[in-house]
């Protein structure tokens, strides 16, 4: 079972993705074996995440146990959150410019749902120091730490930095990553501790799941990291 | 599965930032590549003229050398003459220009690439980081070199607008797949300007490979195409020399 943590449905202003649509990144996982994928919608990660999380909830009901969703927060706008037929919450302070360990992020924390939040080392919003933070602070928050870094030089630190946090998972999608860190990740952290993400439609899909494959991983850790860790922590929210 | 895999974009040799494998050829074998054109990391993080000494005492068929070339007025440059390149008889160099802080489209650059070739012998290609130049820097140094074929490394994926205009501008121009990695943008790529413009290549071990590897079983692209883009496109770049 491959369990994608980290995608994507949307176009986004940076450049231009050829295919931002859900049908492709369906054509796509069926082509690779990907049970399921858990998106935000790019929309809802930029100006409007009300409207964006209505698009995810639309595509994940039309293609029935193919997509989790990830509903965003944007901070600044007090979006609603659900509780129920979504996977969790995404949270992206770079975007956002608010720091994770902002206060405003309170009512997320609160719901107790899985928090998928961008990462990235030496930013102001998301360095993985503010990762250790809040997830002293909310110990039984699921917490996925996107990218884990996002750059290859602050990978080995942002697993450190987190190691005494057993409910922070080191997501590892990014167009910096590569099967030898992946490998580096399960070594450092522990295979239990890291979980599969592409970033599709973002990036593409084939690409992050190569890295995983071609990986030099014991099959047992290549298991747990490509759908058995996110399985186990979304317990019966996933499809 | 391609019928003959080439990765046009490899380094051999150490890196200040990471503890990499320095010799490439066990990766090669894990990932079912045939052979490399291979860059010494000294050119790229100590001294041009130590890594093209290094790179070419490597002497392995299924490693071929990417010289560092590094143009400049007489003890700024590497090697010492644009001779001195053609009599290492490589198919392709790589310059760097930002690295090595000079002008790629300024005179002296285009006096040693205009001197790389003759009429019995094409020049060999030029491979290029898109980090170290601009797609419109490119596209005027194929515009003052007409035929010189360039290679572009490291395109990545948030530049694919400009990148399809440096291709679209400039038909002496290849492009390297492995950062290309945004939903469907090899295959965007493809349609529009012929899979024979594609390169497999990967920049690693510092990028990549595994993903840009497994991306080549899966292309929705024809068999024919695929070939193309694992090594065809890259024979076609290197002038058939040999």
């Amino acid at each position: 079972m491959i369990l994608d943590a980290h995608g994507h449905v949307g176009t986004w202003p940076d450049f231009l993705i050829p295919d931002p649509t859900a049908e492709g990144l369906v054509a796509t996982m069926d082509r690779l074996g990907v049970t399921a994928v858990g998106i935000s919608h790019l929309l809802a990660v930029g100006p409007d995440a009300e409207g964006g999380n209505r698009l995810a909830l639309e595509i994940a009901g039309k293609h029935p146990g193919r997509f989790g969703v990830w509903q965003v927060y944007n901070p600044h706008h007090r979006t609603p959150l659900a509780t129920d037929g979504v996977w969790g919450v995404k949270l992206h302070p770079d975007v956002h410019q608010c720091r994770l360990d902002d206060p405003l992020y309170e009512p997320v924390w609160r719901l107790g749902l899985p928090v998928l939040a961008h990462g990235q080392t030496d930013s102001p919003w998301s360095d993985p120091a503010q990762f250790a933070t809040v997830a002293a602070r909310h110990p039984d928050v699921p917490l996925l730490m996107g990218h884990t870094g996002l750059w290859p030089s602050g990978f080995a630190r942002a697993a450190r930095l987190v190691d005494g946090h057993p409910n922070v998972y080191l997501e590892v999608c990014g167009s910096q990553s590569t099967g030898r860190w992946i490998a580096r990740l399960a070594s450092l952290a522990g295979a239990e501790r890291v979980v599969f993400g592409t970033d599709a439609c973002f990036l593409d899909m084939r690409l992050g799941v190569g890295r995983l494959a071609l990986a030099p991983l014991t099959d047992a850790d290549r298991a747990l990291i490509q759908g058995g860790n996110l399985a186990r922590l979304l317990g019966k929210g996933h499809p | 599965m391609p019928k003959l895999i080439v990765d046009a974009h490899r380094l051999a040799g150490p890196v200040p930032f990471d503890d990499l494998p320095v010799d490439p050829r066990p990766d090669l074998d894990r990932l079912g590549i045939e052979r490399a054109l291979v860059t010494h990391t000294l050119s790229l993080y100590s001294d041009a003229g130590a890594g093209n000494d290094a790179l070419f005492a490597l002497s392995d068929p299924r490693l071929e050398p990417v010289p560092v070339v590094v143009p400049g007025v007489p003890g700024a440059c590497t090697p010492a003459t644009p001779a001195d390149v053609r009599a290492w008889g490589a198919r392709m160099v790589r310059l760097c220009p930002e690295r090595h802080r000079f002008d790629l489209t300024g005179p002296i650059a285009l006096r040693w690439l205009a001197a790389l070739g003759d009429a019995a012998e094409p020049p060999p290609a030029v491979a290029v980081d898109l980090g170290e130049t601009s797609p419109a820097q490119l596209r005027t140094l194929a515009g003052l070199l007409p035929g010189q074929r360039i290679l572009v490394l490291n395109p990545g994926y948030r530049r694919l607008r400009a990148l399809a205009e440096l291709m679209a501008e400039a038909p002496d121009v290849w492009v390297e797949i492995g950062t290309v990695n945004t939903q469907g943008g090899v295959e965007w790529l493809a349609e529009r300007f012929g899979a024979g413009r594609l390169v497999f290549g990967t920049g690693a071990p510092v990028a990549d490979d595994c993903g840009p590897r497994f991306l080549l079983d899966h292309l929705d692209l024809t068999p024919h195409e695929t070939d193309l883009i694992a090594a065809g496109s890259l024979e076609r770049l290197l002038g058939g020399r040999r």
